[in-house]
């Protein structure tokens, strides 16, 4: 079974990271700000191009991951569905200063999954976990928009050890909780909170500072 | 009110994911409405979601952009729940909140009294979680054990010593199967504790272990 990446080459010093006093454009920075913009054209003047270009950029990626939570697709499409009607009627409730776009979707479709699987959908469990988190981090199936971000969350993926980024792609690609994947993976309960908390903080300090 | 201790950074992720059982869910959602930290830690943990969301390779997707459009109109008010760190009641006064929760008043619960100083009532179960109320007399002892699964404890009054460490008002103990302890309700007053346990705690001592099938614990 391969593992994302089995080297690491990326330079622990992070160049494409912005931070506080770094004049340097940051295209990944870009490519969210935009994405924000687009929501508070959305949000402000009801506008269809807008909703339609978010449509396109968000629809494909969370299909991928409501389908790797363990959906079946004709339900992730539906849920996906659900989403975007949310992200067009409430546009009005969204704060770009409290959150990004992809932020504020991303936690939209995750409050819809909670509801889904509370109302008594099983999660569809029968694959491959590690087939689901292996392509995370290929970059020769992007479409060209997605470049900039695709390379700088890598970069920051790269950054832990593969240990900890296993952990953490079954957190949030797959859903599973912390007391799944230490049955999954054989591992002492222990040592997958000890994983996790050095994963997440990890990335939270290289994270402090971007926009 | 100050909070030392708080559950790892996992069970915060498994909060913010949705991934738990309701006793654990509840007793976290306790702590998180009385601690800034950890809801700045869910605020993190979502940020985090929407970006390694974007590292997914794209799917085909269904649906018409404009047909949502046409079909559907915006609206200018109402609410919308979104951020699971601003999903919870907010408050200092953590012995309050959780009887929001209970809706009832900790007085009003079915108190077993089990031996040693202490009281007990079990609230809540599912999928193998139990959630149950502690209530001890200062200077309780309790018996030392270990845990057969998971087991979050929230201070709701009082404090207690486990070790070297204390617990007070706030604040969550985070043990499992690889943690025994033996905690100690400290001499200045009540300790009125949340918790959630899997499966069976196991006593080293012969008479917890007696009454253990009664109790349940």
């Amino acid at each position: 079974m391969r593992m994302l990446r089995a080297t690491r080459h990326v330079s622990r010093t992070m160049p494409n990271i912005v931070t506080l006093g770094d004049t340097t454009p940051d295209p990944a920075a870009a490519e969210r700000a935009a994405e924000t913009r687009l929501l508070e054209r959305v949000r402000d003047a009801g506008d269809r191009a807008a909703f339609e270009r978010l449509f396109a950029l968000f629809t494909p990626r969370l299909t991928a991951w409501i389908t790797a939570q363990g959906c079946e697709p004709t339900t992730a499409e539906s849920v996906v569905q659900d989403v975007m009607v949310t992200a067009w009627t409430r546009a009005h409730l969204f704060d770009g200063a409290k959150a990004s776009a992809r932020t504020w979707m991303y936690t939209l479709a995750r409050n819809r999954m909670i509801d889904h699987f509370r109302a008594g959908e099983r999660r569809n469990r029968a694959h491959d976990g590690f087939a689901t988190i292996e392509p995370v981090l290929r970059e020769d199936s992007e479409p060209p928009e997605r470049d900039a971000n695709r390379a700088r969350v890598a970069a920051l993926l790269e950054e832990l050890p593969p240990e900890q980024r296993r952990i953490l792609l079954l957190v949030y690609v797959e859903g599973r909780s912390h007391r799944e994947i230490a049955e999954m993976l054989g591992l002492p309960i222990g040592t997958v909170k000890s994983r996790t908390r050095l994963a997440f903080n990890r990335l939270r300090k290289l994270m402090e500072g971007e926009a | 009110m100050s909070i030392v201790h708080h559950p790892s950074e996992a069970w915060l992720l498994d909060y913010a994911l949705g991934n738990l059982s309701e006793p654990f869910e509840a007793v976290l959602r306790a702590h998180v409405g009385v601690c800034s930290t950890c809801r700045d830690t869910i605020a993190f943990a979502e940020r985090l979601g929407g970006e390694i969301l974007h590292t997914l390779p794209g799917v085909p997707a269904m649906g018409d952009a404009r047909a949502i459009c046409d079909d559907h109109e915006q609206r200018r008010e109402g609410m919308l729940a979104v951020s699971r760190a601003r999903d919870v009641a907010v408050t200092d006064d953590i012995e309050q909140l959780v009887q929001m929760y209970l809706d009832s008043s900790l007085d009003a619960l079915p108190w077993r009294q089990i031996g040693r100083g202490l009281r007990l009532c079990r609230l809540a179960e599912q999928d193998g979680a139990r959630m149950w109320m502690l209530r001890g007399t200062p200077g309780t002892v309790l018996p030392e054990h270990g845990h057969a699964g998971s087991e979050l404890t929230l201070v709701l009054k009082g404090a207690y010593f486990c070790g070297s460490e204390i617990f007070r008002a706030g604040d969550i103990e985070d043990a499992d199967e690889n943690i025994e302890h033996r905690p100690v309700i400290t001499r200045d007053g009540e300790c009125i504790c949340l918790a959630v346990t899997e499966g069976r705690l196991r006593f080293r001592e012969l008479a917890p272990r007696l009454v253990q099938p009664f109790v349940g614990i």
